[in-house]
């Protein structure tokens, strides 16, 4: 008997031994991420995811945009409570209202940039680089500066008021759950995001692409991150060498209008891609926020043109871009409803009116970013300037062109308000330009009182940048001692 | 045992010479009145006389003294001394013992008699549960066991239970105990992917009425065999075998009807009040909000209505601008719709069993064939269930035996979405959305009236035909297993299980459905594949040294797989509603994965007894489980326990009054495996398409220490017995410590993740179980016994993340229907929300108490309040645990009649009531119907002291806050079921053939009484009551024959 059992016991140990491999059960419709990218083709399968996450509703897909043009003085609300009006209010704080989206989804878009550009070091370490994978981490860096560059406008103050204050945390590698980073300065964070962008401009391609990040798109983005930084030569030559290399045009005024019906138009230098089956946010989508209330089944009116920048657009009545507008719920003469994102006849660029490609960078900025930065480098380039605003001033047929005598920032500023109308620029223009910004709250009726904020702000409203939320500290307790002043 | 005492106390007692004689009779069973095979009758006092009874219950004993005293036994059942008193045929019926403490129980890896086991376990036998019309075993247990709470919330016929054994163990891991079926761990809980639409409990494939007995495993000792899973305690479940004798064929076919619901549930006011709620609705809102006369004031609460319901067919005036004069006219004047005639019938239940058993020495079987069939009280709502099940046991020589069970199980059920969706719940539909103003058809044309009505609902008449749905449900499990006795006092036995369960789902809508309008029709086929594998060989001896000590060993290994595929298609733009399939769609979409874990196992226990007076056992397993990290995976679980046989000690001996009394207690470890198949992993997902290329991204940041959830359990109980076990019980006392206990804790979000997996908090439950049972009248004629179990659990959270509460949400129905905090030294059930301070008096408005230091509008019973809810703060508003709970049962018989009854109840806590805020709305939901409770009790200006606010169409939002306001006390005592059953005398069963047979009535559900009775107060595991349909009075009638 002693037999049998020792030969039991010693059964079950060589079962309890070899069963290691029986224990270790994979999932099968995910991957271990540490695995998860061993070749170019996986490395091209997370930059597509990457861009999926770029178009989220709490990023590009919706609420950045929002975010630059809620803000801004351009969009007003009709009524309060209709979603995202807490942006227009500033109604926010770090335990009601935090926005803390922007932090979390572009901090989860980073880890996946961040764990693409270090998978790819690692393939290109072992000796299996390729263009293709060279591509791909040319984009993920990219992608990771354009998102530093924007969480810095959000969370830090402009470079040009206090480039030394808190930006956020600079992380270039995935993290440990562990992890409790601090805030980097401003100008930390800005010497990055020109790390990464210069790092990744000879890996690109400088073919045009759809739906993902180029060369040329970098070039937008270092010229973007230049204006703010007032390097104005540097800005003018990284949007003189989209210009100049033509491989996008610019649309004449008959074919502006039907450009909002297009996908990945001549103009296009960076679209995110919003398909019907994918990220498409249905009545929640940018394109019904700005439809009138009412105009089709889950249309409600959140946003629309404030007075004065239909004042400024009105400047000329038959400028071209008043195509796009659309009547609003206070009167069917006030054209304050914007159909960039529906399409005039409400098919979108594919025949969905939700499912529509964010246009995140085209040409008609890139000429206004030069006009800027030609007129403003240290020695000023009024004709330079002047063409390559009249390039754009030309959609208002009406209105003189400038000239080397005429030409003012003012004029290059009010074109960007005309042109860039609810694609995000408007309050980051205000902000780095130092500019008093104004509410059209008069316009919200019947009539509230907005506790929040003053009617007209500035960037020295502690307000203008956002709080660090309640739930970061909370669970970062060292990032609670910077908190931005004043919340 | 018990035959070498009495054979030991023969041999001491020497008799000598008297005359000697012969006896013969037969021996039956008061139970069902069948003879009693292999029964042992001894002469007291005498060696070597003895017989055993034959297949048909006989027996002859020869060379009795006349004056001896007869003992007949059998195992299960009472033994018996008769004295011979000079007669030749002596006739006994034995009586079941359910009750003594050498009842043999099934326990963890084999069995026990009731007295000599360690561990905290009770036992529901088969006759307890025969009669309650039920699809799975579980509704049918309610208040028989102490310690543990059943909830099933949903009426649906199929609907899936929650069982909690002494209290909640876990914040973020299975509550739920781990079913063992014949020696195998099984599957359980909900199969279909159907989502919303229906939930299919899985357990409902055993056939109750193949149930031999169900033991319920509670404390670590009675548990820890089964290691990682045991913690929310084990349910073990045996199937039937065939008793010795002759063959045994038993049909029983049974028919419930179920006309109404247990008790009332929200009942909506009539349409005339709805009408009358409704204009005063907007009056006050013009006259006491906006300072409107009564003329504009009713002007447009009748424009609202006129609006409305014009296109109905009724018309509404109100000449003297008040609600005294509102009259309903118009063409439908007078005739209302009755929508309950459409949504709800009589529900019936039918069921028919057929069994064959019985056993020789060399094999035993039993067989069964059952089929069920219940139609809802919904009229969407039908199961029917064939199950087949074969058990069969063959000794092959000496030494060895083989086993087999193999149950087959093919059911099919139609549900409907049980949750808070306007659309389609059809039990919300009737109380809060259906006006008796509105009709099925178009009141100009005659036509369906398919547009979505005012209040949201769908004219159900017309869109049940445009939708389908149904769970199949194929659930083959086959046992095999082998037992050596390689030595008289070794056994060893390997068990190997395959229990694979096949789910079909099937959801079609129509083009014409308002589901399926916007793609053209969608059809989607669904199938979830269980596969689980179990092997386990276990090596047992037992040994008995010297007469008095006595040993027993077990060791052995188990290995489990579990795998589940899923493949779903789905097709829209159908061509044509006449094919209901995916292959005729116009778009295809599908989807398909599998999932999976394993576990390998190593177990041991050691059982030491001295003299059948002091007793020990001890177990050891060691779990190796693919849901950790290999550098966590290995966890150790282990119980010791002791009792001591009080009643055998010597001093015990004069104390006649106490028959027995028994001391025991254990401690023990054992544990919770994280629900996550994967949840140390940090995994890349592909749910990122981007342009219709595939797109990753890394969506988990784990925690590779990720390890059990592990529970310390001690356990101390006191079991006794007095007037010869006329009155038998026990007390336990519990606690039980969970500590490593899984909670997504809170992370920097620059990570890229908000919360992470990890094992942090720690919950402690204790408590006081009861159970007492006594026979209040004996006699030959009748019988009159009762039991009582009853409950105390105090389930406190003792230790958080970094001590930071963690507010959570009733995760049942998708409406976030009751809110909690967990938070340290508090319930595990703590509902959260703001104090509602009632109505005030001269306005009939909200009141609500502040609970903060901002500055008060008023106050009430001397406490800060406010008008405005958003000032008062939330905090702890009630426990939803009850102080006790449990079961009640009485059973009287006399001749062959009996009646059993079993009562459940609950004292103390609170159920939360998530349909408040819809039927008794203030006038936020204007287009709903509301409930009488409502209607008689809101203010208006005749009814001051009023329990609700007035109506007022302001959007009012004061009822939709989770707050004390919708919170009820819990108390309720239920009749659950009630068995009034006949067994035909013997003179007459004999003459036709049958062995026995019996007629009976069940009732379940007669009768409740609730502190709080607007809703049927049998509530969900969170204690929160939501749009489920409820429970039914189920009156059933049943017969049963064995031949």
């Amino acid at each position: 008997m002693k037999k049998i059992n020792i030969s039991i016991i010693l059964m079950g140990i060589v079962l309890l031994s070899s069963c290691n491999g029986f224990l270790d059960v994979k999932p099968s419709n995910s991957a271990a991420s540490e695995t998860s990218i061993t070749n170019v083709n996986d490395a091209g399968v997370a930059i597509s995811g990457l861009m999926s996450k770029m178009a989220s509703s709490d990023y590009y897909g919706r609420n950045f945009i929002m975010y630059g043009d809620a803000k801004g003085g351009d969009f007003a609300i009709r009524s309060q409570g209709r979603g995202l009006d807490a942006l227009y209010t500033f109604n926010h704080s770090a335990t009601s209202n935090s926005y803390s989206g922007y932090w979390n989804q572009i901090y989860h878009n980073i880890l996946q940039a961040n764990n693409i550009i270090l998978n790819i070091d690692k393939l290109e370490a072992d000796g299996k680089g390729s263009n293709a994978l060279s591509s791909y981490k040319g984009q993920a860096l990219t992608a990771r500066a354009l998102m530093y560059f924007d969480l810095v406008r959000l969370y830090g103050k402009p470079y040009n008021m206090d480039k030394t204050s808190f930006g956020v945390p600079l992380i270039l590698e995935p993290l440990d759950a562990s992890a409790q980073p601090t805030r980097s300065s401003v100008e930390a964070v800005y010497t990055q995001v020109l790390k990464d962008l210069t790092d990744a401009e000879p890996l690109l391609s400088k073919s045009v692409t759809k739906g993902y990040l180029n060369y040329y798109a970098n070039k937008a983005i270092q010229g973007r991150v230049y204006l703010h930084m007032d390097r104005f030569d540097d800005a003018l030559a990284a949007a003189e060498s989209i210009i100049l290399d033509n491989k996008y045009t610019l649309y004449t005024n008959e074919k502006w209008v039907s450009s909002w019906s297009l996908e990945n138009g001549s103009e296009s230098i960076f679209e995110l891609a919003m398909y019907v089956s994918e990220g498409d946010l249905r009545t929640g989508s940018l394109g019904y926020y700005l439809l009138r209330n009412g105009k089709i089944t889950g249309a409600m009116g959140w946003f629309m043109a404030s007075d004065y920048y239909l004042a400024r657009l009105g400047e000329d009545t038959e400028d071209v871009r008043w195509g796009i507008m659309d009547y609003d719920e206070s009167s069917d003469e006030r054209f304050g409803s914007s159909l960039k994102y529906a399409g005039v006849d409400l098919q979108g660029d594919k025949g969905s009116t939700s499912a529509v490609n964010i246009k995140v960078i085209r040409l008609s900025e890139i000429y206004l970013m030069a006009a800027e930065a030609a007129l403003r480098k240290t020695t000023p380039d009024r004709t330079k300037a002047s063409n390559y605003l009249n390039e754009i001033r030309k959609r208002s047929p009406n209105l003189e062109p400038a000239d080397i005598d005429n030409i003012t920032l003012d004029m290059i500023i009010d074109e960007r308000s005309k042109e860039l109308f609810a694609e995000g620029h408007r309050y980051f223009d205000m902000i780095r330009l130092n500019r008093t910004i104004e509410f059209n709250d008069d316009f919200i009726y019947p009539a509230v009182q907005i506790s929040h904020r003053t009617k007209t702000i500035d960037r020295t409203f502690y307000k203008a940048i956002l709080p660090i939320s309640q739930a970061e500290m909370d669970a970062n307790p060292e990032i609670a001692s910077q908190q931005n002043t004043g919340y | 045992m018990k035959k070498s005492i009495l054979i030991v106390l023969s041999i001491l007692l020497v008799n000598i010479g008297w005359a000697q004689m012969r006896v013969t009779g037969t021996v039956t069973s008061s139970d069902d009145g069948s003879p009693v095979p292999y029964a042992t009758i001894l002469v007291k006092g005498v060696r070597g006389v003895g017989a055993n009874t034959d297949l048909d219950g006989k027996y002859t004993l020869t060379n009795v003294p006349a004056d001896a005293v007869l003992i007949f036994s059998y195992i299960g059942y009472t033994t018996q001394e008769v004295s011979v008193a000079g007669r030749s045929v002596i006739d006994v019926i034995l009586a079941p013992d359910a009750l003594a403490l050498d009842e043999v129980m099934v326990v963890a890896y084999g069995t026990a008699t009731k007295g000599t086991f360690t561990g905290a376990a009770s036992v529901v036998k088969s006759e307890a549960i025969r009669d309650v019309p039920t699809l799975s075993f579980e509704n049918a247990m309610n208040g028989k066991v102490a310690g543990m709470q059943i909830t099933t919330t949903s009426g649906q016929a199929g609907a899936t239970s929650s069982i909690r054994v002494r209290g909640i163990g876990s914040m973020n891991a299975s509550n739920e105990p781990l079913y063992v079926v014949d020696g195998v761990p099984v599957v359980s809980g909900n199969v279909t992917q159907m989502g919303i639409y229906t939930t299919n409990n899985v357990m409902s494939t055993i056939n109750p009425s193949d149930i031999e007995s169900i033991t319920v495993l509670k404390d670590a000792a009675a548990s820890a065999l089964y290691g990682s899973r045991a913690a929310n305690g084990v349910i073990l479940i045996t199937t039937k075998r065939g008793k010795l004798g002759k063959t045994s064929v038993n049909f029983k076919a049974s028919v419930g009807i179920t006309p109404t619901f247990a008790t009332d549930n929200f009942e909506a006011a009539t349409t005339e009040q709805q009408v009358e709620m409704y204009y005063e609705n907007f009056w006050n809102a013009d006259v006491y909000y906006r300072g409107r006369t009564d003329a504009v004031a009713s002007t447009n609460a009748l424009a609202q209505l006129n609006k409305r319901f014009n296109k109905h067919g009724y018309i509404f005036t109100a000449p003297d601008n008040t609600v005294n004069s509102l009259t309903i006219s118009g063409d439908r004047a007078g005739q209302y719709f009755n929508w309950d005639d459409v949504l709800f019938r009589t529900a019936v239940y039918q069921s028919y069993d057929l069994s064959i058993s019985g056993a020789t020495d060399a094999s035993n079987y039993y067989t069964s064939l059952s089929y069920t069939k219940n139609l809802g009280r919904s009229t969407v709502n039908e199961y029917d269930r064939i199950t087949g099940r074969v058990n069969l046991t063959q000794k092959v020589g000496k030494f060895v035996e083989f086993a087999t069970n193999i149950n087959i199980a093919r059911s099919n059920m139609e549900g409907f979405n049980d949750t808070r969706a306007t659309g389609s719940n059809y039990f919300m539909q009737s109380r809060n959305l259906l006006w008796g103003l509105y009709w099925p058809t178009d009141y100009n044309t005659g036509d369906p009236w398919t547009a979505r009505y005012g209040s949201y609902a769908y004219n159900p008449v017309y869109y049940n035909n445009e939708w389908e749905n149904n769970s199949r449900t194929l659930r083959i499990s086959a046992n095999e297993s082998l037992t050596v006795k390689i030595l008289p006092e070794l056994t060893f036995k390997s068990i190997f299980s395959y229990d694979n369960t096949q789910t079909q789902d099937h959801l079609y809508f129509s083009k014409l459905h308002f589901s399926g309008s916007s793609v053209g029709g969608s059809v989607s086929e669904m199938v979830t594949n269980v596969n689980k594998w179990v092997s386990s060989s276990t090596l047992n001896y037992n040994k008995e040294f010297g007469k008095k000590h006595n040993v027993g060993v077990l060791v052995g290994w188990e290995v489990e797989e579990n795998k589940s595929e899923f493949a779903r298609a789905t097709g829209t733009n159908l061509p044509t509603s006449a094919l209901h399939t995916v292959a005729t769609a116009g778009k295809l979409d599908a989807n398909a994965y599998y999932w999976g874990n394993t576990m390998v196992s190593m177990l041991s226990r050691a059982e030491y007894n001295y003299d059948n007076k002091y007793y020990l056992s001890a177990s050891y397993r060691r779990d190796g489980s693919s849901r950790l990290s290999p550098s966590a995976r290995w966890g150790n679980f282990w119980s010791l326990a002791g009792s001591w046989r009080i009643d055998k000690e010597n001093f015990m001996q004069n104390v006649d009054f106490i028959s027995s009394l028994r001391l025991r207690g254990s401690y023990g470890v054992n544990g919770t495996l994280p629900s996550s198949n994967y949840g140390w992993r940090s995994l890349t997902t592909y749910g990122n398409k981007y342009m219709e290329q595939p797109g990753s991204g890394v969506s988990t940041i784990a925690d590779a220490n990720l390890s059990w959830e592990t529970s310390y359990t001690s356990n101390i109980a006191l079991e006794f017995g007095f007037l010869d076990q006329r009155i038998t019980g026990s007390v336990e006392v519990f606690n039980r410590d969970s500590k490593n206990l899984l909670q997504d804790v809170p992370i920097s979000r620059v990570t890229g993740f908000g919360s992470t997996l990890k094992n942090v908090g720690e919950i402690n439950n204790k408590g006081i179980e009861l159970e007492l049972n006594a026979d209040i009248i004996k006699t030959e004629s009748i019988t009159w016994s009762a039991g009582l179990t009853a409950s105390h659990i105090k389930s406190t959270v003792t230790k958080l993340y970094g001590g930071q509460d963690i507010i959570w949400y009733d995760p049942t129905g998708g409406d976030s229907r009751g809110k909690y905090i967990y938070q340290e030294g508090q319930s595990t059930l703590a509902l959260y929300g703001r104090e509602w301070a009632g109505v005030e008096r001269e306005t009939g408005k909200n009141l609500w108490f502040l609970n903060n230091d901002s500055t008060p509008d008023l106050t009430v019973d001397g406490r800060p309040a406010t008008y405005n809810y958003t000032k008062a703060s939330e905090k702890i508003i009630g426990n939803i645990h009850p102080k006790l709970f449990g079961g009640l049962n009485t059973s009287l018989e006399w001749k062959g009649l009996s009646l059993a009854l079993n009562f459940t109840y609950k004292i103390g806590g609170y159920t939360y009531d998530a349909v408040g805020r819809d039927v008794t709305d203030d006038g936020y939901y204007w287009e709903r119907i509301v409930s009488k409770d409502q209607y008689d009790n809101r203010w208006t200006p005749q009814n001051k002291d009023a329990k609700y606010p007035m109506r007022i169409a302001i959007d009012l939002e004061d009822v939709n806050q989770r707050s004390t306001r919708h919170m009820h006390k819990a108390d309720y005592l239920r009749l659950k079921s009630m068995t009034l059953a006949y067994n035909l005398p013997k003179n007459i069963v004999n003459k036709v053939k049958l062995a026995n047979a019996r007629v009976y009535f069940n009732g379940s559900n007669l009768f409740t009484m609730a502190a709080y009775d607007v809703y049927d107060p049998e509530v969900n595991e969170y204690g929160t009551r939501g749009w489920e349909i409820p429970l039914g009075k189920t009156y059933t009638f049943g017969i049963e024959f064995t031949f």
